[in-house]
């Protein structure tokens, strides 16, 4: 619907236009594209399976059968970092879409419906921003058992409050303004007001807490994999390969660990060096 | 030899572009005397704010300039930075237009003058407290001590201002560039400062660069008058027979006498049809804390009542704070009364409308145009968007053809270009966003318009045309006007009934011709002899005068 539309309309020709100046973003751009890409065709194309053993020599070091080299039971790293960006790039994107949804949701009622209502959800937002993150992940995998869904649904959980409170003052400066008054003299319902109207005004700052959220969420989702208990093995992740190598930095083959860990580094950057151009974009839009 | 004081030759002033430098100001040429006060009027986009801003040494980054700035005969262009600098601390003061933006919030007003006293002229903490002080009693601010502890927000716009030309004597400048220094003041405050002025130029010898929109004012206060027009000084003329001398169909269009006055149209006699607007006894009070924290509260509307005929048209005038606003925002259902009763076209509408439908309803009866256009449009939506969704709402199943028809008679109602519907409120200009919001209150064929200061953030020819369009709209449509303004020039082009409010309660009520002819009360009074016009001379009302009315700046605030 119209939010749809004026997301489509107004977001790409801003961000087109900045591209056009902007070398670094547009660097960016390309950059997370890529690896969108191989954390999609990952399993295609990579040049081994991602979990055979000894395809090549145990701690190998790069060579041209291994551009990554090989790990400490000789699974090719490069295919396991191509195989593993499935999870450690799609995981955090559920995460920041899960959490800005929900964040989103109790934000607009509480700054729509003000007084008591306003104050139940910042309680409720004051007690989840009270427990960090990770213990919350902890708790959902001790629950739900080891895996992928219960640290993104946790994160998820624990993202709500950056976003809601966030959201809700932007929301609430929203409403004060004169040409929301004017809608509702208009006879406009406050659905329309609120979808129509209101949501694309939060787009610019929520754009912009996406892209800052998704650096956190892959970062902490790497920690828990690290932790051992996120994606279990023998399905590769960025995470738990840099926990894997540990041994291996010490043995003098930091390849394990370095190669995904570089990759993280990449992706959160590409991801934050777009953030910021939104929020410019949204700085300036505002004047 | 005796220079003029501030000498501007062929100015030019460019701003940096995409593609080159933009030029905004075109061969400026004026020169103010020792002792003389010169106007620079001009409506917004002129150039006659980077003018002067290039005087202070204050245009934004990256603008250029060509042309000379003698002050007292130098030369700035040929003087070093530091002496540069030196000069516009000493010689030149200047007042800008939001005294409050201006002040850090945080801060006294003491602290705020004796600041650039202690640390650029190098004064001690006692000494800089005491001329402080004296600075504050020249311009007329009683009880300077108590001032000099209080913060920005305890203080009204007036005082405020009158505190910032206090900071822009502390170094006894020869010259005072004063750039719109009145604009948001009410008519009877800007009377005040402009009295303050009066009296420094009389004892200071102080000159006086003096810019503003506003043509009469400028006639009223200043000696010579230099009007500025797409970045060029089109004219310049003596105050005293500017009506007569100018040549420019610029200069006439800005003086308001020269338009032509078509009397108001009399709703039709039948008195016997009901009004279709009734206020009884309407009542708001707002719970606020006071500057102990206290629990206080703030009666904004206090047993108003008034009555408006079908197709009629009432001003209600007042100051800010009057409760005027608050009036419109209760009928419109955006706030709720706590007494009274309101009824329009038949209908109770003392309490807001419970719904959509409700509103919906309400909304084909009565609309309003909201003060600022600036903000009263969703800056994301089209102007095609904006009263597309405005004809929906009251007819969701129309053909795509027959809401194209109604936008394009909406946009010849308002005289728009079609070629408009595309742009965003961003690139229209402020006339044409007002004509969006009135284009989009029409869209429900309402029976009552509501206007809130809808011309009041508009330049002078703007809301000359504004006018005229509400005029045209009411004889074509039968369509009753609410006007709610602070300018009792326009109550005179577009009302025959009219409400004076002060303080939440009304003063007076009548015709427009009794009202602005014989007032009867006070304050009715005091705003029609604030009003700049020939041979206006800004007074200080002293006591004897006002004593009966309380400071109509402050709100009235009772215990709780």
């Amino acid at each position: 619907m119209s939010v749809a539309q004026i997301a489509g309309g107004a977001v790409p020709t801003v961000a087109k236009r900045a591209a056009r100046r902007d070398w670094l973003f547009r660097g960016a751009l390309v950059v997370f594209g890529l690896i969108a890409l191989a954390a999609l065709l990952g399993p295609w194309i990579a040049p081994y399976d991602s979990s055979a053993l000894y395809v090549g020599p145990v701690n190998g070091a790069s060579s041209l059968a291994h551009p990554f080299g090989t790990d400490d039971v000789g699974r090719d790293i490069l295919s396991r970092v191509l195989v593993g960006a499935g999870a450690s790039v799609f995981a955090p994107i559920v995460v920041v879409l899960l959490s800005t949804v929900l964040g989103l949701g109790l934000a607009l009622t509480a700054a729509w419906f003000g007084g008591w209502v306003s104050g139940v959800v910042a309680r409720v937002v004051d007690v989840i921003f009270a427990i960090p993150g990770l213990v919350i992940a902890v708790l959902a995998v001790a629950m739900f058992g080891k895996g992928l869904v219960a640290p993104v649904v946790a994160l998820s959980i624990a993202y709500i409050p950056v976003v809601a409170r966030l959201t809700q003052t932007a929301a609430a400066r929203e409403l004060g303004k004169p040409y929301l008054a004017a809608l509702r003299v208009q006879g406009v319902s406050s659905l329309a007001i609120c979808f129509r109207h209101l949501v694309p005004a939060m787009i610019p700052v929520v754009a912009a807490q996406m892209a800052v959220g998704f650096g956190y969420a892959m970062l902490d989702l790497a920690a828990i994999s690290f932790l051992g208990l996120g994606q279990q093995p023998p399905a590769p992740d960025w995470g738990s390969m840099i926990a894997g190598g540990q041994a291996g930095i010490l043995a003098g083959a930091p390849e394990q660990s370095v190669f995904p860990a570089v990759f993280v580094v990449i992706t959160v950057l590409a991801v934050g060096i777009i953030g910021a151009r939104v929020t410019l974009w949204a700085e300036e839009k505002e004047r | 030899m005796t220079h003029p004081i501030l000498e501007i030759s062929g100015l030019d002033v460019f701003a940096p572009g995409a593609d080159g430098p933009r030029q905004l100001v075109f061969d400026s040429t004026l020169s103010v005397g020792r002792g003389e006060a010169v106007g620079l009027v001009g409506e917004s986009g002129s150039g006659k704010t980077l003018t002067v801003r290039a005087v202070a040494g204050l245009l934004p980054d990256g603008f250029t300039t060509r042309g000379a700035i003698r002050v007292d005969g130098q030369e700035l262009a040929g003087l070093g930075r530091r002496a540069v600098r030196e000069l516009r601390a000493r010689r030149i003061g200047m007042v800008f237009q939001t005294p409050r933006a201006h002040l850090n919030p945080l801060r006294t007003i003491g602290d705020f003058l004796t600041e650039a006293l202690v640390h650029v002229a190098g004064a001690s903490p006692a000494d800089a407290g005491r001329r402080a002080r004296a600075l504050l009693d020249e311009v007329g601010i009683t009880d300077p001590d108590r001032r000099m502890r209080q913060h920005p927000g305890e203080l009204s716009g007036g005082l405020l201002q009158r505190v910032m030309i206090a900071a822009a004597l502390a170094m006894d400048p020869e010259i005072l560039l004063a750039d719109e220094i009145t604009t948001a003041l009410d008519v009877t405050t800007q009377e005040e400062v402009m009295a303050v002025l009066a009296e420094l130029r009389e004892r200071r010898e102080l000159s006086l660069l003096f810019i503003t929109h506003d043509l009469a004012l400028a006639g009223a206060v200043c000696d010579r008058v230099n009007v500025m027009q797409h970045g060029r000084i089109v004219e310049t003329l003596p105050a005293a027979t500017m009506r007569r001398d100018a040549t420019q169909a610029y200069t006439r269009t800005l003086m308001a006498a020269a338009l032509d006055e078509a009397p108001p149209i009399v709703a039709e006699a039948g008195t016997a049809a009901p009004p279709i607007l009734r206020l009884e006894g309407i009542r708001k009070s707002y719970r606020l804390r006071d500057a102990r924290g206290r629990a206080d509260t703030l009666v904004a509307v206090d047993d108003v009542s008034m009555e408006l005929a079908r197709g009629g048209s009432l001003g209600i005038v007042g100051e800010s704070g009057s409760g005027k606003t608050t009036a419109a925002r209760i009928l419109l259902g955006l706030e709720t009364a706590d007494a009274g009763r309101i009824e329009v076209a038949g209908e109770d509408w003392s309490r807001p409308a419970r719904g959509g439908r409700g509103r919906r309803h309400r909304a084909k009866l009565a609309q309003m145009v909201f003060q600022d256009p600036y903000q009263s449009l969703d800056r994301r939506q089209t102007v095609e968007q904006c009263l597309r969704e405005a004809i929906r709402v009251h007819r969701p199943r129309a053909e795509r053809a027959a809401l194209d028809a109604r936008i394009a008679e909406l946009m010849g109602h308002v005289r728009l270009d079609p070629a408009l519907l595309g742009q965003r409120p961003r690139s229209l200009s402020g006339g044409q966003r007002q004509r969006v919001a009135i284009a989009r209150a029409l869209a429900a064929d309402p029976e009552l318009l509501v206007l809130d200061e809808a011309v009041s953030a508009l330049d002078v020819t703007t809301q000359v045309e504004i006018l005229t369009l509400l005029d045209t709209i009411r004889r074509e449509t039968g369509l009753a006007l609410l006007m709610i303004t602070h300018d009792l020039t326009v109550i005179r082009r577009l009302c025959d009934q009219v409400v004076v409010m002060r303080q939440g309660r009304i003063e007076e009520h009548g015709t427009a011709e009794a009202i602005l002819d014989a007032p009867q009360a006070d304050y009715t009074r005091l705003l029609l002899d604030s009003i700049p016009r020939e041979g206006w001379t800004p007074r200080r009302r002293r006591l004897g005068r006002t004593g009966s009315l309380a400071t109509v700046t402050r709100s009235t605030v009772i215990p709780d």
